[in-house]
């Protein structure tokens, strides 16, 4: 039998989840994303890209280095603490836009106006945050330090 | 010529460093732990005014100094960023650089503000701070100024200047990585004037500390005994926040990059390719026959009898659905919301699905009773909210290129459970329409004796989130290569028919639209686009407007090719 979720669980989830996708994907899409996303990972987090699997933040690193750069618009995430764990993990999934390179501007001048080609993706995202038992808390309301345990990308659209 | 504003010149430094240094003397003597990082805004430190005596002594000098040789001087090497529509005499805006400069705490990267009334620099250059006669462009001016102090600003007081929220519209545009803020004893009201200083919750992201203490917003919520919610409020609308009103917030933290560390010089993102191409569904370390049996019997049970699900959810289980609503940018330049191959498309409605509760927290992340209220825990209620929404057809032994799965192991607690991801389409039985979902369950095995168990499940559900949104093609996740921009080569249509002629002859979207039609019609459409080199959307007009004859639409493709645009062909 798991332990039921209390309000509190949810309440603290979802501010997490919300602060979570803001730092998450401003990083994603800064010039200094090579420094500031892999603060986010462990080297036991797994990562699946368009279902290719990398491992940790070096996994991670590898990834994101030689990737366009990108905008990523949320349009939509949703999160649950994971029943049965205390602090519970915590199952994000977002759904959004995101442009890679120059978008559609970069495109050439006599591209076919019905060629999708260069225009944002629907993108899919799913991530496990954590909570890292080797780094307690240091400062004070801090309930734990979580990262991301998985993190699961595809384009869908 | 230049005038006085575009002219710090090369000197700026030098002046700038004697006088920080000046300021940390005098920091020394102050009576507060400011010189400790992060700073925290307590009242102990710098609750009342600045030590307006001590400043006074030691800047005034230095200060008529700079003006008389910024007067003299032509040398300049750094125009001025504050912008020519400041409508402000160019000296108000040299006076109240000075101030700034004056106030700032280099080596603690605090601007104190405090009560800008009283500062003998004011008095002097006969200035008007907002909240005393200035405007809300006077404070612009001051964030600018503040916004280009070196090294970054971190914390900011501007604690006892009668200051409302329309005098502070510009400090999240200036100041956006701003950590600590104390806004203490001033006039802010409302939440209304909260939004005005911070329009969306996109701006202040770093920011920790937030001190509203001897405010009305504040004051008056506690007096009329709603403390807790104006602080349940405030840490929704600042989602950084750690500590208000001197008081911590229980919250969950992240490594996250701080804007101090984000000067690292690294490679910039400049790839102009992907580096790795789409792979095909990916499963592992869990038997794939268990997933597609449990995937089976799930959606077949979702579109059929949803009741039969009770079983299949853990007694703590979590589900919630989100509606997406936006109009993906692919969908649209390929037309399949107005394309004739899907005729239902514009049948379909967001209405049921923001009504029957989407738990989109973008949009509803502020309004704590839909928070709660959209999240269902338990099989008992979570069966009873599927029951309310609409009917669906999920094909899922259909065409197997119309979904995709990405599933692998993830620690769970003391042990591990299985996270399962699934991309697809299904039909909105009332209207006909296709949608496009992603749908993410967090999977457990289901314990000998279990309610998942005895009714013959191997896997148990703890966690389900529903992403309902627009549709897309399934073209999207096709294992290959993935395109940047566009390319010369396939910036063109594709050249007319080369022979066999059949669906692979198609554009990408063109074929998911094909494939959306009954085999009897596509096999008719291929046939037109073959004989008429029309494009599928004008060859199903076309055959639809001959109801679906292909020697009558074929005919009257002969009378009107002359005035077909070209975009009418493949």
């Amino acid at each position: 039998m798991t332990a039921p979720l209390t309000p509190s669980d949810i309440e603290i989830a979802t501010r997490a989840a919300d602060h979570f996708t803001r730092i998450y994907y401003t990083a994603y899409d800064s010039d200094t994303r090579l420094a500031d996303l892999p603060h986010f990972y462990r080297p036991n987090s797994s990562l699946t890209w368009n279902g290719k699997p990398f491992q940790g933040a070096e996994g991670l690193t590898q990834l994101v280095s030689k990737m366009p750069a990108t905008k990523h618009e949320v349009q939509s995430f949703d999160c649950h603490p994971i029943p049965g764990a205390q602090p519970p993990s915590l199952l994000i999934t977002v759904s959004g836009s995101v442009t890679h390179g120059r978008g559609p501007a970069g495109n050439p001048p006599d591209t076919h106006q019905r060629n999708p080609e260069g225009h944002p993706r629907v993108f899919s995202q799913t991530f496990i945050l954590v909570p890292d038992p080797t780094a307690p808390p240091t400062k004070p309301g801090e309930v734990a330090k979580y990262y991301v345990g998985a993190d699961a990308l595809r384009f869908v659209g | 010529m230049r005038d006085a504003t575009d002219n710090p010149g090369g000197r700026k430094g030098k002046i700038r460093s004697g006088r920080t240094t000046r300021i940390l003397d005098l920091t020394k003597d102050r009576p507060s732990g400011s010189r400790m990082q992060p700073i925290r805004l307590s009242t102990s430190a710098h609750a009342g005014p600045s030590d307006p005596l001590a400043i006074r002594g030691a800047a005034r000098p230095t200060a008529v100094g700079r003006i008389r040789r910024n007067a003299v001087s032509g040398a300049s090497v750094q125009p001025s960023a504050i912008p020519v529509r400041v409508a402000k005499p160019k000296q108000a805006v040299d006076s109240w650089r000075e101030f700034v400069q004056k106030r700032y705490n280099a080596e603690a990267k605090y601007l104190n503000l405090d009560s800008m009334i009283e500062d003998e620099l004011v008095k002097k250059y006969n200035l008007t701070p907002p909240g005393h006669g200035g405007t809300s462009r006077d404070a612009a001016v001051i964030f600018k100024l503040a916004s280009q102090l070196k090294p970054e600003i971190q914390s900011l007081s501007l604690a006892n200047n009668n200051l409302t929220g329309t005098l502070l519209v510009q400090l999240g545009r200036y100041l956006p990585n701003i950590v600590n803020l104390s806004l203490q004893n001033n006039k802010i009201r409302d939440k209304k004037e909260i939004s005005m200083i911070v329009p969306r919750k996109d701006k202040m992201i770093h920011l920790r500390e937030l001190v509203l203490t001897g405010n009305p917003i504040r004051e008056l919520a506690y007096k009329n005994g709603a403390g807790a919610t104006y602080r349940a409020d405030m840490v929704r609308r600042f989602t950084s926040l750690e500590v208000l009103d001197q008081e911590p917030i229980t919250q969950i933290s992240f490594d996250a990059p701080q804007p101090s560390a984000s000067h690292v010089p690294v490679e910039k993102p400049t790839a102009t390719t992907f580096p790795f191409e789409v792979g095909p569904s990916f499963v592992t370390g869990v038997d794939g026959a268990i997933v597609s049996k449990f995937l089976t019997r799930f959606f077949n049970a979702f579109d059929s009898q949803r009741d039969l699900l009770m079983g299949a959810y853990d007694t703590a289980a979590t589900f919630s659905f989100s509606a997406n609503t936006s109009i993906p940018a692919r969908a649209r330049v390929v037309g399949f919301h107005s394309s004739p191959a899907m005729p239902n498309q514009r049948k379909l409605d967001w209405k049921t699905w923001l009504e029957t509760g989407s738990r989109n927290l973008n949009r509803i992340g502020g309004d704590p009773q839909k928070t709660l209220g959209n999240l269902h825990i338990g099989g008992e209620q979570i069966v009873k909210v599927l029951a309310n929404l609409p009917p669906t057809r999920h094909d899922i032994s259909g065409p197997p290129e119309k979904f995709c799965l990405d599933s692998f192991p993830v620690p769970h607690g003391q042990s591990m459970g299985l996270l399962l991801t699934i991309h697809g389409e299904f039909t909105e039985v009332s209207s006909g329409g296709i949608r496009s979902f992603d749908r993410t369950f967090m999977l457990v095995p289901a314990t000998e004796g279990s309610r998942a168990k005895l009714n013959g499940w191997d896997v148990a559900i703890l966690s389900d989130q529903w992403i309902i949104r627009s549709y897309s093609s399934h073209e999207a996740w096709k294992a290959g290569p993935l395109l940047v921009q566009a390319t010369g080569q396939q910036s063109q249509p594709a050249p007319g028919a080369a022979q066999p002629f059949s669906i692979a002859n198609f554009p990408a979207d063109q074929q998911a639209a094909l494939a959306s039609l009954p085999e009897a019609q596509r096999n008719l459409v291929i046939e037109v686009c073959a004989r008429t080199g029309l494009n599928a959307k004008f060859a199903v007009d076309c055959l639809t407007g001959n109801a679906w004859d292909l020697e009558r639409a074929i005919a009257n493709f002969n009378q009107v090719k002359g005035s077909l645009a070209r975009d009418a062909f493949l």
